[in-house]
């Protein structure tokens, strides 16, 4: 691919007006300027070739988008005017030319027809308050859209810009989008592509709605932050008579081929009679689709259709599909794919985990390396291991249902007779006790590691076959090059000889053992500091205020390094809550804009109202005392109070403090399920109690 | 100390990140610190980064020249090296902690005034070792339903040592807004009681005096409020938003509507139709002049930052940018005018604040709402370069037109002809929905422009102007005397009344 071409597809990226042969990027990529059968075979496929002609290309089925509800989502002369010509409006499109020699008005009556199969509007656009182009900007540059579709110039990678030449073939070129959508049909389509076009080519990669809307906006070039300012979709009328002769075009044209219309408009199946006719003439007859194909995409559909009826070895189809899903955009695979050197530099993720922070994995052998039900999920877009990753891995449907079983039987590989594992020695391996310190790098379940916050391996069991993983401890930079990882089993040698014996085979096994028992956490975590925003009093009392369950709107909680905490009702001025162990998890509060009600951590026991009514009790603050203690301060009729709490072996003290010549006596309740205790010389004006957990 | 050392490496000090960054513009954006990664903070999975999680609530300065900073997690923290003079990195100590979401700080005697979800707080540190032990209750007396709207702003201090609060109508799940008294200011009264004073606000965000001590709000679009309105807050005022009415039937409110509250009506005719309603001072249009103010910062700076001295300046949240107010009595009510000034900031401007170095100190968090500043937290400055900007001061009112004021002289010629210009005028609908459009849209015709001997004023004559409208001019065809075009050749002026013959 020359640097012109780069550069035409980025031109193209923004001008309406364009021409040229479809674009495939696997093709193009890994089959251009050849006439092979293979090129030929991903050619017929992804074209739709099949649709009219037959024929099982052994990979997934290339439609067209749904058109049932096109008019209620896409602007009616935009796709007049694509109908009639789509290669002059969207440069690199599948979609053949078909009305060469006929009526300019049979595309207009097509869109008529289109509109009568579209659902009544509800009259109601749906509000689109916020939209930000600067945040819709970073998404499409950073989460996966540059994949396939051509980097913009208004944004520069961390690591600059790269230079043109190094692009691998041509890009998924937007037609001028502000001509074909509106703010809310892009967002919509952008948040699940899926939902009008099934078959994968334009994958779903998950985000939120505004995430949706905010790259919609940018796409559209769209200014300021007012989602009610974009220009939003006429309602489009269908002519009832000009509906009824663009059902007629429809059916004569064959578009039923490849798009889902309703049952009349099915098409019969023809296979191909003459490689160098029809579709495939240099110069296409008036009313024979024209694809508008090079010379080279010619000869290679012509090789195919010479050879289709040899079977197709399992292994090319994973490769054809991945060409065909442009998984190799991203993905490696025996050598083949990856991100090519114009696209290296927008895949961001974290810097601290090296290249394999950022880049996604390589494919080869992953048919071997994960266990069938976590490839399933993995291949679907299911799972998501690498949350460092920027780039997010889409959902496909359909398009993937056959590729986990596929890879499995293509990568398969000789079984591995695991040794019985001992999951106390797994434990201790993974761990910084005695261990290879695993956690050091790796984060295990929702445990942060102790460095570098490398992936969540608490789950390799059943995310990993044994066999693999052995390979993989053994030279990790084989697999993953560039990796981050040592091998702490060199040669297949243990550096570790105290875990039992230096024995390699069982040492790994024990690994596998424990994390499939899935019980406890490998040696070594801080003990109760590995929640990110868990508050663990370790010098002086915790104090902060919350919502919080059980109490209400004026929680105070005061958490005790020595592990007994309470929490206080400042609407009511006195103690409502008490309970042992760990302490309180500060996210909700801190960081939720919901100001979520919370829990304690522990198991609270209720603090009782004192009997006698609140009467005239205010709260008026806390001090903190020499040791942070707070010290909570109260009037009852006006009379200054003091009530400090403070733990005690096995419990807690409270004392009580007033003037007991302004006040004589004040109500106080003790805490339900432990004991409690008067201790000697309390009296009225200094109260105080020990309160013992039995 | 190693903490502090760890925080301070975390600090990104750069300069100019804003639309006026250059050294031939007249103002420019420093960034003191901000958050590392532009990550969306909206994320319901959102987590902050290393160092301090700087989502700036409320700011003031202490008396020995620290910024006070209360963050939205919790805590103040004391910023030392931001003053005049200062040559050193700024350094950062944590003064309290525990408070519940803070939105707003204020220095009083030898403590600060910290307003918390559920309390004014006065923190103070009694045995001097730089962090406070006390925590006490200055004032309270609302409801706090727990719906995560129900936030507190203040105190701010008038002229006459009123210390003003405002409390947000509740939104959301839990709302409770029968219970006193959200969608209300209020001064601390004796016995730390919340003293009701104005009713009718939805999120009256920002709070500040101006230089004659009166005290003013800037609340944010919504239901019933169909703009950015900043109001002059005073005793029985009701201003727009009725869902926090409830409350006045009690004998302590000093608010009593004598009509019911129309709804779909033009603002205008709400305005004649409730006696007490009182019109905002001025409104900043939806859009072009941002769409969450937050914050009102008087220039008090004496010349050091810009010919700006005596306005009032407004944050953003937004569109991360700063706005400019200028106001005038017309028989003896504020009104005035509304006028562009800077965007570009790294997050959500929620605080403004001058410094004594004449420099504005901007405190910002995008945390939970969508805005154009990427960053999710961060501190700024906006220095005045010296140069003067080629602006509309001022926008005056007079019987039959407006005068414009100028920052320095007008080329005679383009300043003097009327098609320089264009002016219209508008209202707002009054109705119980989320904004408003503007409507009853009207051009005015100008008649003559008569440029002053000096060049900085001119005179428009201006036919059908409309009491209760916003009227935004356009002075598009206006140049400096050295031929540059105006950087914001818009203004809106709320003309409340139209001034009489003198």
């Amino acid at each position: 691919m020359s640097r012109t071409v780069y550069h035409l597809a980025l031109a193209l990226a923004c001008a309406s007006v364009a021409a040229g042969e479809p674009v495939v990027i696997g093709h193009q990529r890994f089959h251009a300027g050849e006439a092979g059968v293979a090129g030929g075979r991903l050619l017929y496929n992804e074209l739709g070739c099949a649709n009219c002609h037959g024929g099982d290309t052994g990979l997934p089925a290339r439609r067209g988008p749904d058109l049932t509800t096109v008019t209620t989502r896409q602007k009616a002369d935009w796709l007049r005017a694509f109908i009639a010509s789509p290669d002059q409006h969207r440069s690199g499109t599948s979609m053949p030319g078909l009305f060469a020699g006929r009526d300019a008005a049979d595309a207009g009556a097509v869109v008529h027809y289109l509109g009568t199969l579209a659902p009544k509007s509800t009259g109601r656009a749906r509000l689109i308050r916020h939209m930000n182009s600067e945040s819709g900007k970073l998404l499409f540059h950073t989460i996966g859209c540059v994949a396939c579709h051509a980097p913009r110039d208004d944004y520069v990678p961390a690591g600059g810009r790269p230079p043109a030449a190094g692009l691998a073939s041509g890009t998924v070129v937007f037609p001028s989008l502000e001509e074909k959508y509106v703010l809310s049909s892009l967002g919509d389509f952008i948040r699940d592509p899926l939902k009008t076009r099934p078959d994968g080519r334009m994958p779903r990669i998950e985000m939120e709605e505004q995430d949706a809307i905010d790259i919609a906006s940018y796409l559209l070039g769209l200014p300021g932050s007012d989602g009610e300012q974009a220009p939003k979709l006429d309602p489009f009328v269908p002519n009832r008579e000009k509906a009824a002769r663009g059902r007629d075009v429809v059916g004569a044209l064959w578009c039923a081929g490849c798009h889902d219309l309703p049952a009349a408009e099915r098409v019969q199946v023809t296979p191909i009679r003459d490689p160098a006719g029809g579709c495939l003439a240099e110069v296409p007859a008036a009313g024979v689709p024209n694809y508008v194909f090079n010379v080279s995409q010619r000869r290679a559909l012509q090789s195919f259709l010479a050879r289709r009826d040899e079977t197709l070895p399992a292994e090319h189809r994973v490769a054809l599909t991945m060409q065909a899903l442009n998984c190799t955009a991203c993905h490696e695979r025996d050598g083949n794919g990856g991100p090519d050197a114009a696209h290296r530099d927008y895949i961001s993720g974290d810097p601290n985990l090296g290249d394999t922070g950022r880049y996604l994995p390589p494919l080869t052998g992953v048919g071997r390396k994960l266990q069938p039900k976590w490839l399933e999920q993995a291949v679907k877009g299911a799972v998501r291991v690498r949350p460092y990753l920027n780039t997010r891995m889409p959902v496909y449907g359909g398009a993937v249902a056959e590729l986990p079983a596929l890879l499995a039987r293509v990568d398969a590989g000789p079984e591995w007779p695991m040794p019985a594992g001992d999951v106390e020695a797994g434990r201790k391996l993974l761990g910084t006790h005695g261990g290879v310190s695993c956690i050091t790098c790796h984060r295990w379940a929702d445990r942060a590691s102790l460095g570098i916050q490398g992936m969540d391996i608490s789950n390799l069991a059943q995310r990993l076959q044994p066999r693999w993983l052995r390979d993989y401890l053994v030279n990790p930079a084989a697999y993953r090059p560039g990796t981050l990882m040592p091998s702490f089993w060199p040669d297949g040698k243990a550096a570790n000889r105290e875990v039992l014996g230096g024995d390699t085979d069982r040492q790994i096994a024990s690994i596998v053992a424990f994390a499939r028992e899935g019980r406890g956490v490998p040696e070594g975590f801080p003990s109760m500091t590995t929640r990110e925003f868990e508050l663990v009093p370790t010098e002086r009392p915790i104090v902060l205020r919350t919502f919080l369950q059980d109490v209400g709107t004026h929680a105070i909680l005061v958490g005790f390094p020595a592990g007994v905490h309470l929490a206080y009702d400042a609407s009511e001025a006195r103690p409502a809550l008490v309970w042992k162990g760990r302490f309180f998890d500060a996210y909700g509060t801190w960081f939720s804009r919901f100001a979520p009600f919370e829990k304690p951590l522990g198991d609270a026991l209720k603090w009782p109202a004192p009997a006698a009514p609140p009467g005239l009790r205010s709260f008026s603050g806390y001090r903190l005392d020499a040791t942070g203690v707070p010290i909570f301060l109260f009037t009852v009729n006006g009379v200054p109070v003091e009530e400090r709490f403070e733990p005690v072996p096995g419990g807690l003290r409270r004392s009580v403090r007033w003037n007991v010549e302004r006040l004589r006596s004040i109500a106080v309740a003790h805490p339900e399920g432990v004991g409690a205790k008067e201790e000697e010389g309390s009296e009225g004006g200094k109260l105080s109690f020990v309160y013992t957990w039995q | 100390m190693k903490r502090i050392y760890l925080l301070l490496g975390s600090l990104t000090l750069l300069t100019a990140t804003g639309a006026a960054a250059t050294a031939t513009e007249a103002y420019e954006i420093q960034t003191i610190l901000a958050a590392s990664s532009p990550t969306s903070s909206r994320s319901a999975n959102w987590k902050p980064g290393d160092g301090i999680v700087l989502e700036v609530g409320g700011m003031d300065f202490t008396a020995d020249g620290k910024l006070a900073v209360a963050i939205r997690k919790g805590e103040v923290w004391l910023i030392d090296g931001l003053q005049r003079g200062a040559t050193s990195p700024p350094t950062y100590k944590l003064f309290a902690s525990g408070l519940h979401e803070p939105l707003g700080v204020m220095r009083d005697g030898d403590g600060l005034l910290v307003a918390q979800r559920t309390e004014i707080t006065r923190l103070r540190d009694t045995n001097g070792d730089g962090v406070a032990d006390e925590y006490l209750t200055a004032c309270r007396g609302w409801n706090v339903s727990g719906a995560y709207h129900g936030y507190t702003y203040g105190p701010k201090r008038d002229g006459a040592g009123n210390l003003w609060v405002a409390l947000n109508l509740d939104l959301g799940e839990r709302s409770d807004n029968d219970a006193p008294w959200r969608g209300w200011a209020g001064i601390i009264g004796a016995d730390a009681a919340f003293k009701p004073m104005a009713a009718g606000m939805r999120s009256p965000c920002g709070l500040g005096a101006n230089a004659t001590g009166d005290m003013f709000c800037v609340d944010q679009q919504g239901t019933w409020i169909p703009a950015t309105p900043i109001y002059h807050l005073r005793r029985g005022a009701f201003y727009l938003n009725p869902e926090g009415l409830g409350p006045q039937r009690r004998p302590d409110s000093p608010v009593k509507l004598s009509a019911p509250v129309p709804n779909k009506v033009p603002y205008p005719d709400a305005v004649r139709a409730v006696p007490e309603m009182a019109p905002p001072a001025v409104w900043l249009p939806y859009n072009k002049m941002g769409r969450s103010g937050t914050d009102i910062a008087v220039c008090d700076q004496a010349g050091k930052f810009g010919p700006f001295d005596g306005q009032l300046f407004v944050g953003e949240f937004t569109d991360a940018k700063v706005s400019r107010v200028f106001l005038e009595q017309v028989d003896g009510q504020y009104q005035g005018a509304a006028f562009p000034f800077l965007s570009g900031f790294a997050s959500g401007v929620v605080r403004v604040l001058f410094g004594d170095d004449g420099s504005l100190f901007v405190g910002m968090t995008s945390r939970g709402w969508s805005s154009l500043g990427l960053h999710s937290y961060g501190l700024q400055r906006v220095r005045w370069t010296g140069l003067t900007p080629f602006a509309l001061r001022e926008m005056r009112a007079l019987p039959g037109g407006f005068e414009l004021v100028f920052t320095s002289p007008v080329d005679a010629e383009s300043a003097g002809r009327t098609e320089s210009y264009s002016i219209k005028s508008y209202t707002f609908l009054y109705s119980s929905a989320y904004g408003s459009p503007e409507i009853d849209v009207r051009p005015l015709a100008i008649t003559s422009a008569t440029v002053s001997s000096d060049g900085l004023h001119v005179r428009l004559q201006v036919e059908g102007l409309r009491e209760l409208y916003v009227h935004e001019l356009r002075a598009d065809g206006v140049r400096s005397a050295s031929g540059a075009p105006l950087a914001h050749p818009d203004a809106y002026y709320t003309l409340n009344r139209i001034p009489r013959q003198p």
